[in-house]
């Protein structure tokens, strides 16, 4: 067990190394004078100063990464020349709403996807499962953001519920009924894509794992059907579907970038495609970075649980 | 369960799920999507781009038969000429992909050793981070924005990804008597990676080609979507999408269309890739 | 026979046919039998011949799609056949317990031995959770487990082959039953390992009172350790009588041939071990006669056409299904 989570950190830190490098590259991806790209209309020899002390624009480039990464690992990742306002305190504002659309998300595509799954698997190939099956095969090939276009035609447009269209963000620091309406649409939009990954992986796993001699055993045991399900197919075959969720947080923030950018909610992937499009190029490398690293994090998060899940995994 | 050890020994009946008429719908439905993109200069549609401003926001009708967009601009011809940036970039990016990943991952998953050890560690490293994070990143610095650019990005983007399935794939067989038993008789590795393992990994790397085109087109998208692929006017069903934002309570139909254009060409694709799958019996890896 | 109450199980015209894309597969026909109360009867036969179907059929578990079961099965009493699962969960456990083949696959991986146990305990016996613990402690000093108290803890993959089939005997025993299916309990075990675990069942049923249908392709394992057993080929019983008739008696070729290819002891060192040729028939296609015809070197055109039933033999109780049978003069393969 040691040895696995020592293993484990170890590709950790060379994973957050190579996203710190990747990031670090991008700003000399842009074309023409860095600085004077960076800087946009604010350039003066002022501002000029601030960023050679910030990247070390002069110096050879593999000093400039140290320096970049000196700065980060002091929690400076400068200050943005377009709003004047220092990147890590936009990031700090708009992190939490991510987190919350997340949050609920999830609760929302587990809640639906687990019970489906199990009712699909006691019968695999029955009406029930044949329907189930074919309704996430179809919603499957419905990207996140022609689901949000549908839910805002419908339930925004159509039936007029408050807080739920564009630009209609209710802060949680207010009103928190109105927070949650405001919510619902991305919680839901996210939970659906989510959903369909969720159920399709864990119905094939459980139909698996009920085939299992272990299964028989705990039936000739004299447990019933739920306890069975629950106790005896659910544990094992909830390590495939952690480690979808794990891998699905990247599908996650792409749906989430799509919501904020259609409902004007100022999240992070609201504010990345905001800094995009006023070539605020110190924020938006600074939201890579952060929300890279984030994705890791939460991926090594999982893979933790799993292995507290299945004894298996850190065996071997 | 039970019967697995009385089943072993009945031989098991040659059959293959048929593939069904709906798998060759889709089929059609894909050709002729890809038919509409190659000659959408030579069909008899109206000019995407031009904006007749005394048909704007109407509803399908005989002469516009999807409707126009907020702009009086013929929103069918649009899909059409919409579809070449969706087509090309799914195909485009995933010939890169494949041209990369898929090779590698063969030879890896042959040669074994240090150099599958170090290239595997390498791609799993780049697997954890996440692709889409990573081509908008590149994509909002390396501008401006081309169709090339967005195949080359996302094309390196999914290296890790095929590299995997295609190694996984090809691990199975590899370990198979017949491959080893034709390395004992000493037959060129080239001739052993073309004649033995190629064919059997085949149908893996076909149905996850098809459901990894779908994936990419849908991230192309999202780019859209965002507006971080390809600069308007040039229509795609994603930019489309994005345009019909702003006007969504007065012309639905602006979103509505493009949209369903996407979802069946993706559809199409994903119902392909999942019938062959099954069809060769692969089961469901973790594709 | 003796008084019908004596006898803990009957079984009777048993058949059990799975539905398979290339038709209906008899996987076990006609099987009819009795156990008494305290006996130990035993079930052999090469891979293939149906005995482990059977020995979940009695026992109702099947799966429960795509099969159907047809004659009968009277388990103290409780007709088997047909019944609901709720039905036959009470008994489970309580009336019948299995012992399975594969202590690998047959314990839940992510789940502590102990939770395994002692689920049972709780929920057919209502014990209290600190009961239960105590109780799964005894079942697994019981075994012969050392430091139960440790092991109690543990997750299948911390122990061997043997321990986790010693556990799997535990949970079979954890409710008392007083029949015990061993679906061979000891193939996937090494060899040294196999005595310890059959002379624990024995020991077991002793004590408890139990009667056991111990499984097995392995005439040896029977032979001490059973009083009668019963020889299956292609889902039929072909042999059935005492223990001891059957190793000295035995008039079907099909048995002196699974005699012959079992290893003894008694044997000089070096001797070849007589193989059947040809394999177990596929049981999508039988044909009209004696299934063990092809691979049998007695087979006349009768037996290619015509299948033998069942028909007693000299001894009580021993029958066998042959046209053209051993002479009984012969007792040298006894062991």
């Amino acid at each position: 067990m040691l040895r696995y989570v020592i293993r484990r950190i170890l590709m950790l830190i060379g994973i957050v190394f190579i996203i710190s490098v990747g990031s670090f590259f991008l700003i000399h991806l842009l074309p023409g004078n860095i600085t004077a790209v960076i800087e946009g209309p604010g350039a003066s020899p002022e501002n000029q100063a601030k960023l050679f002390k910030l990247l070390g624009l002069n110096r050879p480039i593999y000093e400039q990464y140290f320096v970049w990464i000196g700065n980060i690992l002091h929690g400076n990742l400068g200050t943005s020349f377009i709003s004047q306002t220092p990147v890590v305190t936009t990031i700090g504002n708009a992190l939490p709403i991510d987190l919350e659309i997340m949050f609920l998300s999830q609760i929302l595509a587990f809640a639906v996807a687990i019970p489906m799954a199990m009712r699909s698997a006691r019968k695999p190939d029955g009406v029930i499962d044949r329907f189930f099956s074919a309704g996430s095969f179809t919603m499957l090939s419905v990207p996140s953001f022609i689901v949000i276009i549908l839910l805002v035609l419908f339930v925004s447009i159509k039936l007029g519920i408050p807080h739920t269209g564009p630009s209609s963000y209710v802060s949680l620091r207010g009103d928190w009924i109105g927070n949650l309406e405001s919510m619902a649409l991305p919680a839901i939009t996210l939970a659906v894509g989510s959903f369909v990954v969720y159920f399709r992986v864990l119905r094939s796993d459980l139909i698996a794992t009920l085939q299992e001699e272990f299964i028989t055993m705990a039936r000739s045991k004299g447990l019933s059907q739920r306890r069975i399900m629950w106790r005896h197919a659910f544990r094992p075959s909830s390590v495939a579907l952690l480690g979808a969720a794990g891998v699905n947080i990247g599908g996650l923030l792409a749906g989430g970038f799509v919501v904020q950018y259609l409902l004007n909610i100022p999240g992070l992937g609201y504010t990345l495609i905001a800094a995009i499009n006023t070539d605020d190029y110190l924020l938006v490398q600074g939201i890579v970075l952060v929300v890279s690293v984030g994705v890791v994090l939460i991926n090594f998060f999982f893979d933790f649980i799993i292995n507290i899940v299945d004894p298996r995994i850190s065996r071997e | 369960m039970l019967e697995l050890e009385e089943m072993a020994l009945v031989e098991r009946p040659e059959k293959k799920k048929p593939l069904g008429p709906l798998f060759w719908l889709c089929v059609g439905w894909i050709a002729l999507n890809i038919f509409g993109a190659i000659f959408a200069n030579v069909l008899p549609l109206q000019n995407p781009l031009y904006q007749n401003y005394s048909a704007i926001n109407v509803g399908p009708s005989l002469h516009h038969i999807f409707g126009t967009d907020d702009i009086g601009r013929d929103i069918f011809s649009r899909i059409v000429y919409g579809s070449r940036v969706s087509i090309a970039v799914g195909f485009g990016s995933m010939v890169i992909g494949f041209g990369i990943g898929a090779p590698l991952g063969m030879l890896a998953a042959y040669r074994r050793g240090r150099f599958d050890t170090i290239l595997t560690t390498f791609m799993y490293i780049l697997l954890a981070f996440p692709a889409i994070i990573a081509t908008i990143a590149v994509l909002s610095f390396w501008t401006p924005r081309s169709v090339f650019k967005i195949i080359l990005v996302i094309g390196l983007a999914s290296v890790p990804l095929v590299y995997r399935v295609i190694r996984t794939a090809t691990l199975s067989v590899a370990t198979k008597d017949y491959v080893i038993a034709a390395k004992v008789q000493g037959a060129k590795d080239r001739r052993i990676l073309m004649k033995e393992l190629l064919p059997n990994i085949a149908p893996i790397g076909i149905s996850f080609l098809l459901i990894g085109i779908a994936t990419v087109i849908a991230l192309e998208g999202t780019l859209a979507f965002l507006g971080l692929s390809v600069t308007t006017p040039t229509p795609s069903w994603g930019n489309m999408i994005n345009e019909s934002r702003t006007v969504l309570q007065q012309n639905p139909w602006l979103a509505i269309f493009p949209s369903l254009a996407l979802c069946l060409f993706l559809l199409s694709l994903n119902f392909i890739g999942d019938r062959l799958r099954s069809h060769f019996d692969v089961t469901e890896v973790k594709l | 026979m003796t008084d019908v109450s004596e006898k803990l199980l009957i079984v009777e015209d048993l058949s059990t046919t799975f539905a398979t894309a290339g038709g209906p597969l008899p996987a076990v026909a006609n099987i009819s039998f009795d156990l008494g109360r305290n006996e130990t009867i035993g079930i052999v036969g090469e891979s293939g011949s149906g005995k482990t179907v059977l020995s979940r059929t009695i026992m109702g578990l099947q799966p429960r799609t795509n099969v159907s079961v047809t004659g009968s099965v009277l388990l103290d009493g409780n007709e088997m056949v047909g019944a609901s699962e709720d039905f036959k969960r009470r008994l489970w456990g309580t009336e019948v317990a299995m012992v399975f083949q594969d202590p690998m696959t047959s314990l839940n991986p992510v789940m502590r031995i102990g939770k395994q146990i002692d689920e049972a305990l709780r929920v057919r016996l209502g014990m209290s959770k600190q009961d239960a613990k105590a109780r799964a402690i005894e079942l697994l000093e019981l075994v012969g487990i050392p430091s139960p108290v440790q092991r109690y803890k543990a997750y299948p993959g911390q122990l061997s082959g043997g321990m986790r089939q010693r556990v799997v005997i535990a949970i079979a025993l954890a409710c008392s039953p007083k029949l015990l299916m061993a679906d061979e309990p000891t193939t996937g075990l090494d060899v040294t390992i196999q005595a310890q675990i059959l002379n624990l069942l024995d020991e077991l049923k002793e004590r408890l009172h139990m009667s056991v249908v111990l499984v097995t392709h392995d005439l040896g394992v029977v032979a001490t350790r059973t009083s009668r057993i019963v020889v299956m080929y292609a889902g039929r019983i072909v042999e059935i009588g005492a223990t001891r008739d059957v190793f000295a008696n035995h008039r079907m070729p099909y048995t002196r041939a699974l005699l012959e290819s079992s290893p003894k002891v008694s044997n000089a060192s070096h001797t070849r071990l007589i193989t059947i040729p040809g394999r177990p028939p596929n049981l999508l296609k039988l044909t009209q006669g004696c299934s063990f015809a092809p691979r049998c070197s007695y087979a006349t055109d009768k037996c290619h056409q015509e299948r033998p039933e069942l028909q007693a033999a000299d001894q009580p109780g021993h029958s066998f299904a042959c046209w053209n049978p051993l002479p009984t003069t012969r007792g040298d393969s006894a062991t």
